[in-house]
């Protein structure tokens, strides 16, 4: 078949010396800024960019790629030790991985983490060799008005996340929703809650509220506890998962997969989806779902495997279309240009050696970051046993740094203890701080497309049913607030019986 | 008269202050996001601009507010020539009329060093528009007022911006469908949920030559010798631009100095070809007060634009 | 009237007062649109009410049935880590990354319950070599490492 004889060219290109060597530090890069709470693989690239203007093409692309599927790695891996999701795609993982560490198994977690996203990495890889034009077919028909109704069916699939009150899970949803409206209307070109501040007409950043909300509060209720019990148990019982743990994990490896190389190919919003997709999947199904937010390991093996496929594929739009489905690519993209070549529907036949070759490499970086990833588990497992009393400045110094980082702005770190606060009152009046953050996410992109879709459809609301694909998933979140209401309804409807009989 | 007699006092007083410089490392603010045009040509011209001055050039993102942050920050700081700009078309000559409380003075409150860029805008459609030529297309919007669409990179954008014009010089209406930059908006434009896009040249090219949109008209008032085929638009000048700018008061000296640099760097054929690739021919703008007047002309021209098309940010 | 579930009692104000906050900040301040038009204040007014709507529901909730009591809010690590946070963004320009960093590991250590003065000393002396070698050697981040009077 055509696509093999062009994998072996690729993996004869991707083979070579210097292409092994730019993948390597690529992910090792990757895996280090993913790593560091903040600094994300945009602006390393970015201040990479320089370097690759003296490479060939390939060897830059290889070198881009790997730190960018690298930075996954690694934004789990802080996820899981501190609570602090590297990438916006990490923050599901934050919910369960991050428990699992505090019970002692932080080993399993990330090793499970990385075999999970190796697996889902191959199998995106190939599928991208396999089906590469076509899929890019099916992202061309996603316009608004479907773009409107996945993020509905997002956004109620958020409430899953939850393992509290769903009513408070739905309101924390819509005050995330609110903050995200924070900014430039897109639309209008309007102002909206700005209050004149000028670094808030950019909205507050993603990375800025996932720090204060998830790690700033983390600490601060940590530090809570006046005995000197420490965080982390030092009876840290495995570096591998075990047997049980496999048995669990590997179907949510394979559904998570799936989602996520679906859903990656959308530009714009398609791999986040993927990973609280993943999770909501895995928890729907999950014979004992209470387990889901207190360390259950299908809760990081499935949204692992969906953030890791959602990164390869999201590659799609980029190289058979020329559109960039997120920054990282958008960079990518200049990288290319400034060596003379335009990304487009013709990269792929005029330059097959590109196109393969990037492909082949993308499995060999994913093969490096699972041998580089898994010896590191052990040092990362040590690293948590240092008394809390150290390891906590340390957290806040990164960051601190991290956040101070993105715009040399010392307004982000205001922000960013705001964000602490906010999540602190949160944790004690058990609201949850991940359904707010997907719907502060998501929001904006919500209301972008149900407008661009009204525009486009000369104020027809009807669009988001007449459209097949919209229909379909307008239909899908109607079924999904039915599934996630009953069970919520049932529970109240016990409750109040329980207290009248009293 | 007066200034340059003054320049020439100022640089026999005080030849210290362009023999010192530079001291230590130029921070080059991009007031852009990383990965941008803006930011890669920043980037880009780092290279050569760090090896002629002897001190590393770095590049700072400092983005938000459509710019007006990064230029703000330079405009008011130290006017050492250690601290720049790559001011745009965006920050210094659609902003001011775009926003309310508008901080900096685009003219007044900076030396305007050098132009590094000019890139054309390309009227495109999608190829299931009936029309091949511009008249063809003003014949196709005025049969079917109101149903076509065009597409920007925001609100207030060159493309928003040009889409306006060209509307109020054929009278013909189409609605204005903004996107959070241009990629999605192309990506829209392909699937032909909307027309019309008034998209810069560097990132319409592949597009075009793959056939995937057809190009009608290029926006400058003269022909692009990327596409020498495409006509202009009567009554269309309109270009994507960013240059260095420094704070208004910075020594003459300084700002010669920087200006003879960045043009000898954007000479040199691997830069050139690189800013090519993105469009770019060599500006026709050479010097500090001919990009100064430059700066003037476009601000005019796009303060009554933005007047006309409503747009507003608040 | 009694309240029989603070923590919902509590939750439902905050979402009632933040999404009023909201909902009318934008119909005073922004144009409505119509709902095919929607114009910028369209959709946070309806977010608003929506969220005062939810607030109210869990507010009553807590007045009718049973729930857990808000646990006590420890005033100390909130408030030490807060300000270290803020104090290391607003120092980094005039105290550069030393004096910033200093704040940040001072203060934030102080929000533990056991301060040992050698100990913070030595823990910040890691950090900044640590912050220095790897951002600002390794990833030239611009930071200023000293105070902005000595540089």
């Amino acid at each position: 078949m055509e696509v093999f004889a062009n994998l072996w060219m690729g993996f004869g290109v991707a083979i070579s010396l210097q292409n092994l060597f730019y993948a390597f530090i690529g992910v090792l890069l990757g895996t280090l800024i993913g790593v560091l709470p903040g600094i994300g693989p945009v602006a390393t690239i970015a201040m990479l960019l320089p370097i690759t203007f003296n490479l060939n093409p390939l060897s830059a692309l290889i070198m881009l790629a790997g730190i960018y599927y690298g930075a996954q790695y690694g934004g789990s891996t802080t996820a899981i030790l501190v609570n602090i999701p590297g990438e916006s795609s990490s923050v599901v993982t934050c919910l369960d991985g991050y428990q699992m560490a505090r019970q002692g198994r932080a080993g399993p977690a990330l090793a499970v983490a990385a075999l999970g996203s190796f697996f889902a990495g191959c199998v995106a890889t190939l599928i991208i060799a396999v089906a590469a034009p076509p899929l890019a077919e099916v992202a061309l028909k996603f316009g608004p008005s479907e773009y409107f109704s996945l993020m509905v069916f997002g956004l109620i699939a958020a409430t899953v996340l939850a393992h509290g009150s769903l009513i408070k899970a739905i309101a924390m949803v819509v005050w995330g929703l609110l903050f995200g409206i924070i900014g430039t209307d897109v639309n209008s070109g309007v102002l909206r809650f700005t209050f004149d501040i000028p670094e808030l007409s950019d909205g507050i950043g993603f990375v800025i509220v996932a720090m204060g909300m998830f790690g700033a509060t983390e600490i601060i209720m940590n530090l809570e506890q006046k005995e000197k019990r420490e965080i982390f148990t030092s009876k840290v019982t495995n570096l591998w998962p075990t047997k049980d743990d496999f048995r669990s994990a590997w179907p949510a490896v394979l559904r998570g997969t799936a989602l996520g190389s679906c859903l990656g190919i959308l530009p714009g919003g398609g791999a986040l989806l993927s990973s609280f997709g993943a999770y909501t999947v895995e928890k729907k199904l999950s014979s004992h779902p209470e387990r889901f937010g207190k360390g259950a390991i299908e809760g990081v093996a499935g949204p692992e495997s969906a953030n890791n496929a959602g990164a390869q594929t999201s590659f799609i739009p980029m190289l058979t279309l020329g559109i960039p489905g997120n920054a990282v690519m958008a960079l990518m993209i200049g990288a290319l240009m400034i060596q003379g070549i335009a990304p487009g529907p013709q990269v792929m036949n005029e330059k097959p050696q590109l196109f393969w070759g990037l492909i082949a490499s993308m499995w060999i970086g994913n093969l490096m970051l699972v041998v580089l990833n898994l010896p590191l588990i052990g040092m990362w497992v040590k690293l948590l046993t240092v008394p809390y009393r150290y390891l906590f400045p340390s957290i806040l110094v990164f960051m601190a740094i991290g956040v101070y980082s993105l715009s040399n702005n010392p307004f982000d770190v205001l922000i960013m203890a705001v964000f602490g606060v906010l999540g602190y009152i949160c944790a004690k009046l058990e609201c949850e701080p991940a359904p707010m953050i997907l719907g502060f996410i998501l929001g904006p992109l919500m209301e972008e497309n149900l407008r661009r879709a009204m525009l486009l459809s000369r104020g027809d609301p009807t669009v988001f049913f007449t459209k097949p694909i919209s229909a379909a998933f307008m239909v899908a979140s109607l079924i999904l607030l039915v599934v996630v209401a009953l069970p919520a309804i049932r529970k109240k409807r016990e409750e109040a019986f329980a207290e009248e009989t009293k | 008269m007066r200034r340059s007699f003054l320049a020439a006092l100022a640089a026999a007083v005080l030849p210290a202050a362009a023999a010192d410089w530079p001291a230590r490392p130029i921070h080059l603010v991009v007031p852009y996001a990383p990965g941008g045009p803006v930011d890669v040509s920043a980037r880009v011209l780092a290279v050569p601009l760090q090896t002629a001055l002897g001190q590393p050039v770095v590049v700072d993102n400092k983005p938000g507010a459509g710019g007006n942050i990064g230029a703000d920050a330079v405009a008011k700081s130290a006017a050492d020539g250690h601290t720049l700009v790559m001011g745009a078309i965006a920050t210094h000559a659609i902003n001011p009329s775009l926003y309310r409380n508008f901080p900096y003075d685009p003219v007044r409150d900076f030396r305007h060093v050098a132009l590094v860029v000019q890139v054309p805008n390309v009227l495109v459609a999608n190829n299931d528009v009936p029309a091949r030529s511009v008249a063809e297309l003003v014949a196709f919007l005025k049969a079917n007022p109101g149903k076509a669409a065009f597409a920007s990179g925001s609100t207030g954008s060159t493309g928003h911006l040009a889409g306006e014009l060209f509307k109020q010089l054929t009278g013909t209406d189409m609605v204005h469908v903004p996107y959070k930059g241009s990629a999605p908006a192309v990506l829209d434009l392909l699937a032909g949920r909307v027309q019309i896009m008034f998209d810069n040249l560097a990132s319409a090219l592949p597009n075009i030559r793959a056939g995937k949109v057809r190009a009608l008209a290029v926006t400058t008032a003269t022909r692009s010798s990327f596409v020498p085929e495409l006509p202009t638009i009567e009554g269309f000048d309109l270009t994507t631009w960013w240059g260095v700018m420094a704070p208004a008061k910075t020594p003459e000296a300084v700002v010669e100095r920087l200006a003879r640099e960045i043009r000898a760097a954007i000479e040199q054929p691997d830069v050139k070809e690189k800013l090519r690739a993105m469009g770019s021919e060599t500006p026709g703008v050479r010097s500090p007060a001919a990009f100064t007047a430059f700066v003037e002309k476009e601000l005019k021209t796009y303060s009554a634009l933005v007047k006309r098309s409503g747009a507003t940010a608040d | 009237m009694k309240i029989k579930s603070p923590k919902d009692f509590w939750s439902g104000l905050m979402f009632v007062a933040s999404g009023g906050f909201f909902a009318i900040w934008a119909i005073v301040h922004y144009q409505m649109g119509t709902a095919v038009r929607m114009g910028p204040a369209y959709f946070p007014t309806m977010l608003g009410g929506l969220l005062v709507v939810l607030g109210l529901i869990i507010l009553l909730g807590s007045l009718a049935m049973e729930g857990p009591a808000v646990p006590q809010f420890h005033f100390r690590p909130l408030v030490m880590i807060s300000i270290g946070l803020v104090l290391y963004g607003y120092l980094m320009k005039p105290l550069g990354l030393v004096g910033a960093t200093a704040a940040l590991v001072y203060v934030g250590a102080a929000g533990g319950h056991e301060y040992r003065w050698k100990e913070v000393t030595i823990l910040y002396a890691i950090l900044i070599l640590f912050s220095w070698l790897v951002f600002v050697k390794g990833l030239s981040l611009p930071f200023p490492l000293w105070p902005a009077a000595y540089s």
